[in-house]
């Protein structure tokens, strides 16, 4: 069943080019550790999911590019065409000649109702061609206009349009001293509106990848390229394709089903966290090996402790003994505190996966009071290994890792509406405030649910 | 083929061998024999027989093994509900009689060989999905269950139903993808087949011709299906002999209280006693109407003599009309739903998929666009009766919430 990705704004354009670039050149990479058979059927696959195929024989990423400005759109397109590997649809994208000036307002009120119809044509296009549609994955930033606004008003149009559809956004956390003052009202704005309309959002925050890329892959000068690059990896060692089963040989056919099945069927508990192990620079992987011990207790101390990536990794944070009363409320200012799950999916891929022991997961400490093990947890092993990672482990992960985050941006928000400070630029396009009292009181909302996990 | 006479001496074991072909696995004459005289081993292959007739058509295509415990279960309960007259049966696994009586007492009362047969149909062409509802009828008070072993956490059941939610939707996409395909074989074969009206292939020709193992398999089948098929025309001639040997089978059971004598011999269907039956009929009716119109008079005058205290002001005139306005509405609703199901029984019938050019002078059968029709007709009916039993649970949770002094009811935002 196929994905149709919805690049929104610079920020997914940038990032939709990286992933599909990523997944790419992962299936038809010749290092997979597999039969020949083997890597056929995962490259059908990988292209029933993300291309379809025209006459000619390139594959065409199943993607619509949106944008308000021509520069970054034309830009990715002529990345794909000179690579000559894959290309987008000659009459994928739309793009206009004006920006949104990171006003949320503008790109939700303005540019959505005005390109609605527009924009839904070129998504119902394609999804025409696609035999079956798993559903939509939106990649969009939460702080800029385009892609915060814009995003958020298609969402709820695929919403409408596609009631039956799965859709799932990947979110940009900005940097937290990012450049765009009103940054934090455009997320809150986006996540509160996007909880009523999506079904997942898997989430990665900039300053987590870019410390990534510093201090795993010894980048001196990092580029939005890198920082794209490492989250291309992180997608791709989630949405590649995996055995539907213990022991099966076919692989899934609704990567997105399954994912949402096993982690978001509540519908107060959405937000994604991914943590990826090992992870550092080409050069260094020729001369590195990893048992799956190894790797595995890393990756459950970097979801106890809300580790982001294998370094610096906090040792001392332990599940809390059974038998003792229960922890109590989370407070978030408490650095040792131990991060509780509520459902957690490991996937697993590369050499002797099949003797991968993945029980210290399935530890009823680490999940909480309401939900087994048995229903929490579940993991996808794979034989066939990714983009050349001898072993590569992901999580992906319903926890509290994004309270903290989430609490800071919506503090910081209320700080600057309680004095009313740039709200004119909102008002002016039709979000009043008590939009925002409302999206206060939603993201509220989530914080207490998954502080009371 | 002609008419087979069956003769006094002979005929019994013949009327039940054939009435044992034209079975699915049918058990042999010899534990018919043995039924009649109550021994216990015939009673598992009886029990398995009941089982195969009586489960319900999903389980009969997939038909994984269920304990014999279970099955006798199904048996019991599917016999229960069709109405069946002697008491529950024995305790398994003795009763083999009962359980002959059973059978006999299903094949008497309905088309069964007939709806046996057309379960196990062998289809060639591709088929409509059988759409299977409940009648659309009943639309009693919301049923609440609160059986649970202990105190559940809320979040949990919210869970369970969000995980419902999204398995739901794996068969909806699998059928997408399988009309997807469809269509495309039916199009890439068009002008293949021999048959004028059909024009294109169906997925099993497909298969033929692609794979002639398969086809001798499908002969094979088709071969099997017409042997039970002849099976089944040669027991309408016999069958009177084997009603005879039923009734000295039910004369051999012990006899068990006033309650057993009094039921009815057994019949088959009415059309043999024809007109007497229907007199009794028109004349049931005929009282039931007349004390019908005896409630409803008496009812109506109660009703006036409590209503003309009542005030006639301006403001009963609203009322009046409102009421008068929602009632019409709930009739309109009534019939419509009434007569959707009387329609839809079109649905029920199989139907083979064929393709064929827009505006082409079609043959009998319906179009595409009647079924989508009658289908999304069904559906507002559906969602209709889904709101109306939602805002019953509502109403009640309301209720129930209001009786706890210090809780505020707050309603979650609709999805």
């Amino acid at each position: 069943m196929s994905i149709v990705t919805v690049q929104l704004g610079q920020c997914g354009n940038q990032i939709g080019f990286e992933v599909f670039d990523s997944l790419f050149s992962d299936s038809h990479c010749s290092q997979g550790l597999c039969s020949k058979r083997e890597n056929e059927a995962y490259q059908a696959s990988c292209k029933e999911r993300f291309f379809r195929e025209e006459k000619n024989g390139i594959p065409i990423a199943r993607a619509v590019l949106v944008d308000m400005e021509p520069k970054v759109i034309n830009q990715t397109l002529s990345k794909a065409a000179q690579a000559s590997r894959w290309k987008y649809g000659q009459h994928a994208c739309f793009c206009q000649k004006q920006g949104s000036g990171n006003n949320w307002a503008y790109g939700y009120s303005m540019h959505g109702p005005r390109h609605e119809e527009s924009i839904m044509n070129l998504i119902q296009k394609e999804v025409e061609k696609c035999d079956s549609l798993s559903g939509f994955f939106v990649i969009m930033s939460m702080a800029g206009g385009t892609g915060s606004g814009l995003g958020a008003f298609i969402t709820q149009k695929l919403q409408d349009q596609y009631s039956n559809s799965l859709k799932m956004n990947q979110i940009i956390w900005p940097y937290g001293t990012g450049e765009v003052i009103v940054q934090n009202y455009n997320s809150i704005l986006t996540l509160s509106h996007l909880y009523r309309s999506s079904d997942a959002f898997l989430i990665h925050e900039n300053d987590v990848v870019h410390k990534i890329c510093a201090k795993r892959m010894n980048i001196k000068q990092i580029s939005f390229s890198n920082i794209n690059q490492v989250l291309a990896h992180q997608l791709g060692s989630v949405f590649q394709p995996t055995y539907s089963s213990e022991g099966s040989f076919h692989y899934r056919r609704n990567p997105l089903g399954d994912l949402m099945e096993h982690l978001v069927p509540h519908p107060e508990f959405k937000m994604l966290g991914v943590r990826n192990i090992p992870q550092m620079s080409e050069n260094s992987l020729a001369y590195s090996t990893f048992t799956w011990a190894g790797l595995l207790k890393h990756l459950r101390q970097m979801l106890i402790s809300n580790a982001k990536m294998e370094e610096g990794i906090n040792w001392q944070v332990r599940p809390p003994l059974s038998g003792l009363p229960p922890l109590g409320k989370m407070s978030v200012n408490k650095e040792l505190h131990f991060n509780t799950s509520i459902a957690n999916l490991v996937i697993l891929r590369g050499k002797d996966v099949l003797s991968a022991d993945v029980e210290a997961f399935k530890d009823p400490a680490l999940y909480t009071s309401w939900l087994e093990p048995v229903d929490a947890f579940s993991v996808w092993k794979t034989q066939r290994a990714f983009n050349k990672y001898e072993k590569c482990a992901a999580l992906v992960s319903n926890s509290q890792f994004l309270v903290k985050p989430l609490d800071m941006i919506v503090g910081k928000a209320w700080n600057m509406f309680a004095s009313k400070a740039y709200i004119h630029q909102y008002t002016k396009f039709g979000i009043e405030e008590e939009d925002f009292l409302d999206s206060f009181t939603l993201l509220e909302q989530v914080v207490a649910s998954y502080c009371n996990v | 083929m002609g008419r087979r006479r069956c003769r006094a001496t002979g005929a019994l074991p013949q009327a039940i061998a054939t009435l044992s072909r034209s079975l699915p696995a049918g058990p042999s004459p010899e534990i018919f024999r043995r039924a009649k005289f109550d021994r216990p081993e015939a009673a598992p292959v009886l029990w398995q027989l009941l089982f195969r007739v009586l489960s319900p058509p999903a389980a009969d295509s997939t038909w994984f093994p269920l304990a014999p415990e279970a099955q006798a279960r199904v048996v019991k309960s599917a016999l229960h509900s069709l109405g069946y007259p002697r008491p529950v049966l024995a305790q398994f696994p003795e009763g083999s009689r009962e359980l002959l009586l059973a059978l006999s007492w299903l094949l008497a009362r309905g088309p069964l060989l007939e709806k046996l047969l057309d379960k196990t149909r062998l289809q060639l062409g591709d088929q409509l999905p059988q759409f299977e509802h409940e009648a659309l009828g009943s639309l009693g008070p919301p049923v609440l269950h609160v059986e649970t072993e202990g105190p559940m956490d809320l979040r949990r059941v919210q869970w369970l139903m969000g995980k419902l939610r999204f398995r739901w939707r794996h068969p909806i996409f699998s059928q997408q993808e399988q009309c997807t395909l469809l269509g495309k074989i039916h199009l890439y074969t068009s002008g293949c087949h021999s048959h004028q009206n059909l024009g294109h292939l169906s997925v099993t020709e497909t298969e033929m011709l692609r794979d002639p193992e398969s086809s001798q398999q499908l002969l094979q089948a088709l071969e099997c299906e017409n042997t039970r098929l002849e099976a089944a025309l040669e027991w309408r001639c016999c069958e009177l002999v084997f009603w005879q040997w039923m009734d000295t089978v039910l004369d051999a059971c012990p006899v068990e209280g006033p309650s057993v004598a009094s039921q009815p011999t057994v019949l088959p269907m009415i059309s043999e006693h024809g007109l007497g039956e229907l007199e009794l009929i028109e004349q049931e009716l005929q009282a039931l109407q007349e004390e019908l119109q005896e409630v409803a008079e008496s009812r109506r005058a109660a009703w006036e003599a409590q209503v003309r205290g009542l005030g006639r002001g301006p403001e009963w005139g609203t009322t009046r009309k409102a009421l008068q306005e929602s009632v019409e509405r709930e009739l309109a609703a009534l019939q419509g739903s009434w007569e959707q199901s009387s329609r839809s029984d079109q649905l029920h019938r199989p139907h083979r998929l064929v393709r064929s050019k827009e505006g082409a002078p079609g043959p009998q059968g319906l179009r595409a666009a009647e079924v989508i029709r009658m289908l999304s007709a069904q559906e507002a009916c559906l969602k209709r009766m889904l709101h109306q039993l939602q805002s019953q649970c509502q109403q009640e949770l309301a209720r129930l919430s209001g009786t706890l002094p210090d809780l505020i009811w707050i309603l979650a935002p609709r999805h």
